[in-house]
């Protein structure tokens, strides 16, 4: 065997050997973080319509706070998860209503409403709404959320539950 | 071993590493073939063969017959063999114990009680036929391991060929070998090398013969639901069977009427949010399987009653609740059991009867049940098996007994004795699927 | 950029020392080997190949009664790859038995166990044995019947030993049945215990391997 013949076989190996590394590695490794992000590309199906209140129980000018669940099926288990809002009555007008997500903008928090301070008070990080949900201090990058609703003829509202971000 | 072998051996090393390789690449070149060919291999058999599940683990069903991995099957061949043995046989850890703790324990301390330095293969004989023989029973236990120990007739001939190629001439080898190894020394090779291959043909023909003369009985296996539609599916098929009589097709039912026994007995409306949002699955699960005795409702469990569900069957019974009834959960698609018929089709076997005989009837009907011996397993076996063969299915004729029976008319025999009960024997198809079965017979009954 | 490169090999190299790797791991001489030698490479493939399914596995497998079925089919239909990464797991652990036996035979054929090698020998069938026991610790995983008997039958072989029988048996199972503490015992042994030990024994067999160097094919001189 001559000797530019033998380095050529050795990096022959050198190379075939990369390769199958590599190959290996590129099946292995790209399924793989498929597998792990999997139950992030998965569609959220929560969204169908509760009804939270009946506006005869609701005052006008103070929120209203109701809270309802949404249950998911989270691979092999069920989680209902509770989440809460207010319902807001401008006027006395059955169309003139606010629903407004109870979920701090900031970091996830829920919020109250303060009678005193006539404000909606979140007490993690010392921050304040109006009752429109506008931010009035603190570190909330933006106003409260809101639910999409709808009053049927009884004066129900029925809200759909995926809550709608403001700006 | 003796200063001056250890050198001899070390030299002779380093003359093997004069002419031989390097680690990398030489070495490694040929580890990554290999490694690529186990890679594929493993992709192969991921995709292609996949894995076979069984249902889930229910420590109720004692009739479930176990089944090792199949590296311990030649141990559980083992134990089952040894146990056929007189006397001997009842002392079941020197199987379970002492003869696998013996193996492992020369396997391990065989560096000191192989202390020859040879290693050319020539000159080990003795060590060599051991394992031969060794592994060769492990192979041959494993390929009988699935091969039964007694006959349909109760004899004990296939467990007695079956310990002579495990256990009997393997033992007789090994006296052998010892008695040559101790008697014939340095001339014992051939001896020994002619006793093992003679020792390992004896080994293989009993093995053949145990598998020829009494071949594996066909097994059933049952097909699992994987997918979450498929167990809805399976549950639906149940629910079809065990719980509409009292609760209705829709579960709607409040008062139970036409069952003998629970005339008039007021039942839980089972698809109400009442039941479905207070009551959990593993409450759901207890309910089906223990029952509610005090207000009639029979124990359908395994663990309650001999003849009753698994417990994985009562679990896709409850998701087929939760999935058809409870508002809260969205179904997967679940595919129409069979495709709906036109005006005046006539329905195949294959597209139609099959899948409605697999919900309804064959649960009772295939080999291994009573039934009258009538097997609906296959489309040749729905025409003409059975004690009535013949009678069951009849072209272009409504008095078929299937037809009868599934319309819950009993056939008599001369005497007036009941020869077929209605069938299905506690509930009645819907109308629908009498229809299709009714189409078929009166359409000559088309494959 | 390329000097930037060779800034950081450089340094690297002066601290971790590329040169000793690759002349003491990688540039040894060996003797001419042949397929039957990439046994034992063949099972630290199968080794590495387990534990990273393994890990993976572990990402969305709950080891309770009540949720370990369920949550094996969510593997198989629900998350994406999930059919092949279990699908190599349980196929991996057969042929990982499999090999790591076939190594020991050729070990013994030709007759490498003797003298330098006696220890590798005695490492090897540890890690044999570990082999088979990471195969009947994740046998129960999945919690399927054939699982849940099999292991009540293994279980038992163990629980016949003279004396301590009942002892062991329940010792191994929690309890004197199987229940959630077998399953939950036997997941700590199949994903910590068992791995740990199998990684260990692992390292010390190479070094001893790399120590002694591969052994040669035997021929009449041996």
């Amino acid at each position: 065997m001559s000797g530019s013949n033998h380095i050529s076989r050795r990096d022959f190996m050198k190379l075939t050997t990369g390769a199958i590394g590599g190959f290996i590695a590129a099946v292995i490794g790209i399924p793989s973080i498929a597998y792990l992000i999997s139950p992030a590309l998965r569609e959220d199906k929560a969204g169908k319509p509760v009804s939270v209140a009946n506006l005869e129980n609701v005052p006008v000018g103070k929120p209203y706070p109701f809270s309802f669940t949404v249950t998911r099926v989270n691979g092999w288990e069920r989680t209902s998860t509770a989440y809460g809002g207010f319902i807001l009555r401008r006027s006395a007008d059955p169309a003139d209503v606010l629903v407004l997500s109870s979920r701090c903008t900031h970091l996830s928090c829920r919020v109250n409403w303060n009678d005193e301070a006539a404000g909606f008070v979140c007490p993690c990080h010392d921050a304040m709404f109006d009752i429109e949900g506008k931010v009035l201090y603190g570190p909330p990058p933006e106003p409260l959320g809101h639910f999409e609703h709808e009053i049927d003829g009884e004066g129900n509202v029925i809200i759909t539950p995926v809550e709608i971000k403001e700006g | 071993m003796n200063e001056e072998t250890k050198t001899q051996i070390n030299a002779k090393y380093e003359r093997e590493l004069q002419r031989g390789e390097r680690f990398w690449p030489d070495s490694i070149y040929k580890d990554a073939i290999v490694a690529l060919g186990i890679f594929l291999l493993l992709v192969m058999l991921a995709t292609f063969v996949g894995v076979h599940d069984s249902p889930k683990a229910d420590p109720s069903d004692t009739s479930y017959i176990p089944r090792p991995e199949w590296y311990f099957l030649f141990l559980f061949k083992f134990l089952a063999l040894y146990g056929q043995i007189p006397i001997l046989g009842k002392i079941e850890w020197i199987a379970t114990v002492l003869i696998p703790g013996v193996a492992i324990g020369i396997l391990t301390l065989l560096p000191f009680i192989d202390k020859s330095p040879h290693r050319y293969y020539a000159k080990r004989a003795l060590p060599l036929a051991i394992m031969f023989i060794m592994v060769l029973g492990i192979v041959l236990l494993t390929m009988l391991a699935d091969y039964p120990t007694v006959a349909h007739d109760g004899s004990g001939l296939p467990g007695l060929i079956q310990a002579v190629a495990g256990l009997v001439v393997p033992a007789i080898v090994y006296i052998a070998f010892t008695v040559m190894a101790y008697t014939l020394r340095e001339r014992a090779v051939r001896a020994i090398t002619v006793t093992a291959a003679l020792g390992g043909a004896l080994m293989v023909a009993f093995t053949v013969l145990a598998m020829v003369a009494f071949p594996l009985p066909a097994q059933e296996t049952a097909e699992v639901p994987a997918t979450l539609s498929d167990q809805i599916s399976a549950g639906q098929d149940l629910y079809s069977i065990h719980c509409v009589e009292c609760h209705g097709d829709d579960g709607m039912v409040e008062i139970i009427s036409g069952v003998a026994g629970l005339e008039g007995k007021v039942v839980s409306i089972i698809n109400s949010r009442d039941v479905l949002y207070t009551v959990n699955d593993a409450s759901m699960a207890e309910i089906i399987s223990y029952g509610r005795p005090d207000s009639g409702m029979p124990p359908l469990g395994r663990a309650y009653n001999p003849e009753g569900l698994t417990r994985a069957e009562i679990d896709y019974i409850v998701l087929f609740m939760r999935y058809t009834w409870d508002d809260r959960f969205e179904a997967p698609y679940i595919p129409p059991l069979y495709p709906p018929l036109a005006e005046g089709e006539v329905p195949t076997y294959s597209v139609h009867i099959q899948p409605i005989v697999k919900r309804y009837c064959i649960s009772c009907h295939r080999p291994g049940k009573d039934s009258n011996a009538y097997y609906m397993d296959t489309y040749a076996n729905i025409l003409n098996s059975g004690d009535n063969a013949g009678k069951n299915v009849i072209a272009g004729d409504m008095n078929s007994y299937l037809i009868q029976t599934i319309q819950h008319t009993e056939i008599l025999d001369a005497d007036g004795r009941v020869l077929v009960g209605v069938m299905p024997p506690t509930s009645q198809l819907k109308p629908d699927i009498i229809d299709v079965f009714i189409r078929w017979v009166m359409g000559g009954m088309p494959e | 950029m390329r000097a930037l490169w060779q800034k950081l090999y450089g340094w690297l190299d002066e601290r971790i020392g590329f040169d000793d790797f690759y002349k003491n791991l990688l540039d040894r001489p060996e003797p001419r080997g042949n397929w039957w030698n990439t046994l034992g490479s063949a099972s630290l493939f199968l080794f590495i190949m387990q534990v990273l399914t393994g890990i993976f596995l572990t990402v969305y497998y709950n080891p309770s009664p009540d949720h370990a079925y369920e949550s094996i089919l969510y593997i198989m239909n629900d998350v994406q790859f999930g059919w092949l990464v279990r699908g190599i797991h349980h196929w991996g652990a057969s042929l990982m038995v499999l090999v790591v036996f076939i190594h020991m035979l050729r070990t013994f054929v030709t007759a490498s166990y003797k003298y330098p090698r006696e220890l590798t020998w005695l490492v090897g069938i540890g890690l044999l044995l570990i082999t088979i026991g990471m195969g009947f610790t994740g046998y129960l995983l999945p919690w399927h019947q054939m699982a849940y008997w099999a292991t009540t039958v293994g279980t038992a072989i163990a629980g016949s030993v003279p004396f301590l029988g009942d002892f062991i048996l329940q010792a191994l199972r929690g309890g004197p049945d199987l229940s959630a503490l077998t399953l939950q015992r036997f997941y700590a042994a199949h994903i910590w215990i068992l791995p740990l030990l199998l990684g260990g024994l692992i390292g010390f067999h190479l070094f001893l391997i790399i120590k002694h160097g591969e052994s040669h094919w035997p021929d009449k001189e041996d």
